[in-house]
């Protein structure tokens, strides 16, 4: 312990930090050079139930009388801090105490230097975490439990979808009308597509969709259900990787299904062979989903395609707020549905098929 | 999808408790020519139909209702020499249970793609490989393999 008498000015000083100690809310503690008590505050007294009145002189490891502030954790920790060997904002550290349950404790230490070396003290903040610990495991474990749940739900809405997209294809099988039929079987397989992406949601307990995986999937369903030789008529997925919401990939799955019907109705007219290729690319918030057939191409006369299936694709678009381009493949037909969330001024050219797309008005 | 083409009338067996897709499955099947055994699904009801009448090849779910689970029926029908390809939403129930099956194809599946996977499925076991693997058709190829040589 030093023994010079303290000028005024550093007396001063001391009153005033004792007196900032002493009132803190946070649990502190003023050390000197001898780990002995300079101030302790009021909160450290009722958060560890220790007297911190008598406090003042005492070593830190008297405290509570059960030695647990002696801890050789400690002593080193303020050791190399009053040296200035150290600078530690966190240390974790447990503390023990007999008959009551071991609390956790982060400790920051800061060297307090003032005028004369030779007075060197340190202040030491301590922080129970013990709750906070405690209510991140149960927060953890109930977003576990959330999760579980959610991949439950959604794997009972894809046997759901599954349950009305049977009923869809018996009511199909069963009816005389060939027109009839044909919708029956448009409604199954819109049906089947929404099915498809809540059994792929129900796996991963993800809330965004690897859209690629997706419409692979998508198109496998299709091509089973709707094309009778997939050797005459390939569809097929490229594009790069990337993941959306689920509620766009919806969107997303659904204007595919209504593409893909038209071009299988449209585009092979005389049987002829072909392809119909889905592209899929994103960059950033921006993408394009295009479905591209080298089927016989547009009919010249505006709307003469309009039907259920071309307001759908409409309004999904519109919804997503993308825009519809649709151009000639030559041969064949390309409709891009692009959403340009951010215009890039100096975005280079895109190696792709289709021409810009304006900006629709929101 | 080739459409599978059924050597000698193939007698099938499906266990599923959602009865519309099950008729769905088994109009489907009946169309691409084999013989669908009446529909179950239940173990009891399942094994007793399989005792009655061996079926070539039989569709399992797992998810059954009650305490049942598709794959104890399966073992059961395994040790029956009965094949089974799990058709369930549960795809990594069914992985685990690769030992009791010989091939798992996931909900949603289109009947289609099912009728094709089933077509897929009992010309492996009759030996025959000529066939593309359908889309979605999970073989596990250790079980596929000792049925057909069990088979032969």
């Amino acid at each position: 312990m030093p023994t010079s008498t303290p000028t005024p000015v550093e007396a001063g000083a001391l009153d005033l930090a004792r007196a900032i100690v002493t009132s803190s809310p946070v649990p502190l503690l003023l050390l000197d050079g001898d780990l002995c008590i300079v101030a302790a505050s009021a909160s450290f007294s009722e958060a560890f139930s220790v007297d911190t009145k008598s406090a003042p002189g005492q070593p830190l490891a008297s405290l509570g009388g059960g030695g647990e502030w002696g801890l050789p954790k400690i002593r080193s920790l303020l050791t190399a801090t009053l040296s200035g060997a150290a600078d530690i904002k966190a240390y974790e550290c447990e503390l023990v105490r007999a008959g009551q349950p071991t609390r956790c404790l982060v400790l920051s230490a800061q060297r307090v230097a003032y005028l004369d070396l030779a007075h060197t003290r340190v202040l030491l903040a301590v922080a129970d975490i013990t709750e906070a610990r405690a209510n991140e495991l149960l927060k953890d474990e109930a977003q576990r439990r959330n999760l579980v749940l959610l991949q439950e739900v959604r794997h009972r809405v894809a046997n759901s979808l599954q349950i009305i997209a049977s009923v869809l294809l018996q009511n199909a099988r069963k009816t005389t009308s060939e027109e009839t039929r044909g919708h029956l079987t448009d409604a199954h397989q819109r049906v089947m597509s929404v099915a498809t992406l809540e059994r792929q949601l129900s796996g991963s307990g993800e809330q965004d969709v690897e859209l690629q995986a997706y419409l692979t999937t998508l198109c496998e369903s299709i091509s089973a259900s709707m094309i009778q030789d997939p050797k005459h008529l390939v569809l097929s997925v490229t594009g790069s990787r990337g993941e959306v919401p689920a509620v766009v990939s919806i969107s997303l799955g659904l204007i595919a299904t209504e593409l893909i019907i038209n071009a299988l109705k449209h585009a092979f007219v005389d049987g002829r062979p072909g392809a119909i290729k889905v592209s899929w690319t994103s960059e950033g918030s921006n993408w394009t989903m295009s479905v591209t057939d080298n089927g016989v191409g547009m009919p010249r006369a505006a709307g003469a395609r309009a039907g259920l299936g071309t307001s759908i694709v409409e309004a999904l678009a519109k919804q997503l707020g993308a825009a519809i381009n649709v151009s000639s493949a030559a041969p064949g037909t390309c409709v891009a549905i692009t959403h340009p969330a951010i215009r890039l001024v100096s975005r280079p050219e895109q190696p792709s098929d289709f021409s810009v797309v304006e900006r629709p008005a929101a | 999808m080739p459409s599978p083409i059924p050597a000698a009338q193939k007698t099938l067996l499906i266990v599923e408790d959602e009865i519309l897709p099950a008729m769905a499955l088994r109009d489907e099947l009946q169309d691409a020519g084999y013989v669908v055994m009446d529909l179950t699904k239940r173990h009891g009801e399942a094994i007793g139909a399989a005792k009655d009448c061996k079926p070539d090849l039989a569709l399992v779910n797992i998810k059954l209702q009650g305490q049942d689970t598709g794959i104890d029926i399966a073992r059961d029908l395994k040790a029956m020499g009965i094949p089974v390809v799990f058709i369930s939403g549960q795809v990594s129930r069914a992985q685990t249970a690769r030992t009791d099956a010989i091939a798992s194809f996931p909900k949603p599946y289109s009947t289609k793609q099912m009728a094709a996977a089933v077509g897929y499925l009992l010309a492996r076991l009759a030996g025959d490989t000529s066939l593309e693997r359908p889309d979605g058709l999970e073989v596990f190829e250790d079980e596929l393999e000792a049925s057909a040589a069990a088979a032969v």
